[in-house]
């Protein structure tokens, strides 16, 4: 019994720790630059398969192959804020009207990107082997892949945490979140500054598709359910809360485990049913300010 | 004076009537209008979530018939005295239904195309099947299908695919033939699964083989651990999984990290694929067991595919519905040439009352327009090749039990 409760203990944090990285992106990118990133689950799908080309024809392995996606992504996603949403931002009336007109390019973006990924790759689905053997821990068997998953999303949830509370650039993104407008005044390039924070929101998607791309299989039209799970994640952790995103992301993968473990047919359902209840009674989520 | 004049009426009105019909059996031997092609069209998904199973199942057969047909200078129409090209014209419907039903009535009756491909899935083809009957036009389906559609008879539509109702007793025979004595039944939440999860259990129960497990699991699910590891501890001999690509990888990667061996290891809707299963897993898959089958050692005329499909796409076709689909083009031609006309319904009632020589041998379809001569139903990877191990004829090598365990190290 023991044994099983931490089988089901684990398997919810393997999972988790995905589902934390993955939301991080997503509640920076909406928390500071305003942006509701319908198509974060889209820069997680272009990590996953510049990992799967890069591995597949180079050789060049999965975790190596980070050093490639984060910056490729980061690229990405920088000069799309600087040429999309930067110019969406100041034709915008209000702050509002910008959620909703950024919320609205991203949707379109999601299908641009979408269809760039089958002209580029086509639209099979793909996958490869890595690292798939097993891991006894205290007697029951994990995956390695997902273990160095975990391992690495909680490295880069971390180092990003960090990032944000003792860098200059850290303290500038945090005040850009809190009032841009006083941010602006006091000397910080506005443009650049949430430019880079979506960068950052992009990098930590790349890199999740990556890491993703260790476990499951990969094609262009996989980023609509991470998106929907980063979102239970960021509604569950609070928005803008890189801690909230930890912890939340932890939660949901760890009842998903026990879900799973039960029920499986259940598993999704359950997802959705903490989406739902958390909207009415807790809508800032459990960090949230 | 009265009675010659109604002679002469009558004279007149046959006169008339004589001009008439002379006319229009002259009008009849007159030459036809000509016609320079034949354009067959499609609303199939080339974008959105079925994109990719399109991709790996059937998508591509359309294209390599039709550039062989062409190859060949086209299909003789008696009616016009010569070979006709055919023209593949293709909308992406997006995954959609509602869209690729309206592509289909754009089809018919704004671009007035001589014929209609079928869309991707069995979903989709509930859908189109019935606008096609309207329209009159004939509709063979290709990748779906499900004993449902015989319930909707439709004269027009031609069910080419097998499904759980042949491949379950199959599967239940080659499980007794191996000594499987207890199996695990997982199947996927939807019409596919629920399908072929329930038509299994009678058949094992038939043959004495137990089932002691058997759950549901939604679609999108990110860890199957729970049940392979439930699974495992009930003791039994055989894993069968209803499932499509994207579930069938999961339970085939989780089985394959966390060591979790069974005697026999089935999916419904993955292994006939090279590319995708193969081309991930490596030799890691022999023993698996899928839906399909057939390869190359069917017949003269599924190697010659097999040969033709690599040549032109660089990977092996799906080895489930590939020789179903390309079998079923070739009845279609050669039910269109001996019609001799491009009229769908001489055509239609060649095609449902006549047997013609495939590559997969003679083709034909039972009374309720459905194929019966499945090259195979189950197979198994055994050696880099996709075995048919049905009992019977079409076995092209013996079943392989106890599947080997996992490798160490995949790939």
């Amino acid at each position: 019994m023991l044994l099983t409760i931490l089988d089901v203990l684990i398997a919810g944090l393997l999972l988790g720790g995905i589902y934390a990285l993955i939301a991080v992106g997503l509640s920076m990118q909406y928390g500071v630059a305003r942006v509701l990133n319908i198509a974060h689950g889209e820069f997680i799908m272009l990590g996953a398969f510049i990992t799967w080309t890069v591995y597949t024809y180079l050789g060049i392995n999965p975790i190596a192959s980070l050093l490639i996606t984060g910056p490729t992504i980061f690229v990405i996603g920088f000069i799309l804020y600087r040429t999309l949403f930067t110019r969406l931002r100041r034709i915008s009336p209000t702050p509002e009207a910008f959620e909703g007109s950024s919320m609205l390019a991203c949707f379109g973006l999601l299908f641009i990107i979408q269809n760039v990924a089958i002209i580029i790759w086509g639209a099979d689905m793909k996958g490869y082997s890595y690292l798939a053997v097993p891991v006894d821990f205290a007697g029951a068997k994990f995956a390695a892949n997902r273990l160095v998953t975990l391992g690495f999303a909680l490295v880069f949830c971390v180092a990003f945490y960090l990032f944000l509370s003792r860098t200059r650039m850290g303290k500038a993104i945090r005040a850009s979140a809190q009032d841009s407008d006083a941010a602006g005044l006091m000397g910080v390039n506005i443009k650049q500054v949430l430019a880079i924070c979506f960068g950052f929101g992009a990098l930590m998607a790349g890199l999740g598709g990556t890491l993703i791309s260790m476990s499951y299989n990969v094609q262009p039209t996989m980023g609509l359910e991470y998106t929907m799970i980063a979102l239970i994640v960021i509604v569950l952790g609070g928005l803008g809360s890189i801690t909230g995103s930890l912890v939340g992301g932890l939660i949901l993968g760890l009842i998903g485990s026990i879900v799973t473990y039960i029920e499986p047919g259940l598993s999704m359902v359950a997802y959705y049913l903490i989406f739902m209840l958390l909207l009415l009674a807790r809508p800032t989520g459990l960090f949230g300010k | 004076m009265v009675k010659k004049s109604r002679l002469l009426q009558g004279l007149m009105v046959l006169g008339v009537a004589m001009a008439f019909l002379v006319g229009a059996t002259a009008a009849d031997c007159a030459p036809k209008k000509d016609k320079d092609k034949i354009v067959i069209g499609q609303a199939i998904s080339l974008s959105g979530p079925l994109a990719g199973g399109v991709a790996i199942s059937g998508g591509k057969i359309y294209e390599l018939w039709v550039e062989e047909v062409n190859k060949n200078g086209g299909i003789y129409v008696a009616e016009y005295g010569k070979k006709l090209p055919v023209e593949l014209k293709r909308y992406d419907d997006k995954s959609d239904i509602g869209t690729m039903s309206n592509l289909i009535e754009k089809l018919i009756v704004e671009d007035k195309v001589d014929f209609i491909f079928p869309p991707w899935g069995t979903a989709w083809l509930f859908a189109a099947a019935p606008i096609c009957n309207k329209y009159g036009y004939i509709l063979i389906g290709g990748p779906g299908g499900a004993g449902k559609l015989k319930e909707l008879s439709l004269p027009y539509f031609f069910q080419v695919l097998n499904f759980s109702e042949t491949q379950a007793p199959v599967l239940a025979s080659i499980f007794k033939e191996v000594g499987v004595k207890s199996v695990a039944v997982i199947y996927r939440a939807d019409l596919h699964g629920i399908e072929f999860g329930k038509s299994l259990i009678p058949d094992f129960k038939k043959k004495g083989i137990k089932v002691k497990m058997n759950k549901s699991y939604p679609d999108g699910i990110k860890d199957v651990s729970p049940m392979l590891k439930e699974a495992k501890s009930l003791g039994v001999d055989a894993l069968v999984v209803a499932c499509y690509p994207p579930g069938g990888m999961l339970f085939t990667a989780q089985a394959m990290e966390l060591d979790i061996n069974f005697n026999a290891f089935f999916l419904t809707v993955l292994p006939f694929s090279p590319p995708l299963f193969k081309g991930t897993f490596g030799k890691a898959i022999e023993g698996v067991m899928g839906g399909g089958a057939w390869n190359a050692k069917t017949s003269p005329g599924a190697k010659e595919l097999v040969e033709k499909f690599k040549a032109k796409f660089g990977e092996e076709p799906d080895y489930w519905g590939g020789l179903y689909y390309w079998a079923s083009l070739q009845h279609f031609q050669k039910a269109i040439e001996k019609a001799g006309t491009l009229d769908q319904k001489k055509i239609r009632d060649i095609m449902a009352t006549q047997k013609f020589e495939t590559a997969l041998g003679p083709f034909w379809y039972d009374k309720d327009r459905f194929f019966v001569n499945h090259p195979g139903e189950i197979g198994q990877w055994q050696k880099d090749v996709f075995e048919v191990i049905d009992p019977g004829v079409k076995r092209t090598a013996p079943p392989e039990y106890p599947k080997p365990n996992w490798p160490k190290k995949a790939k």
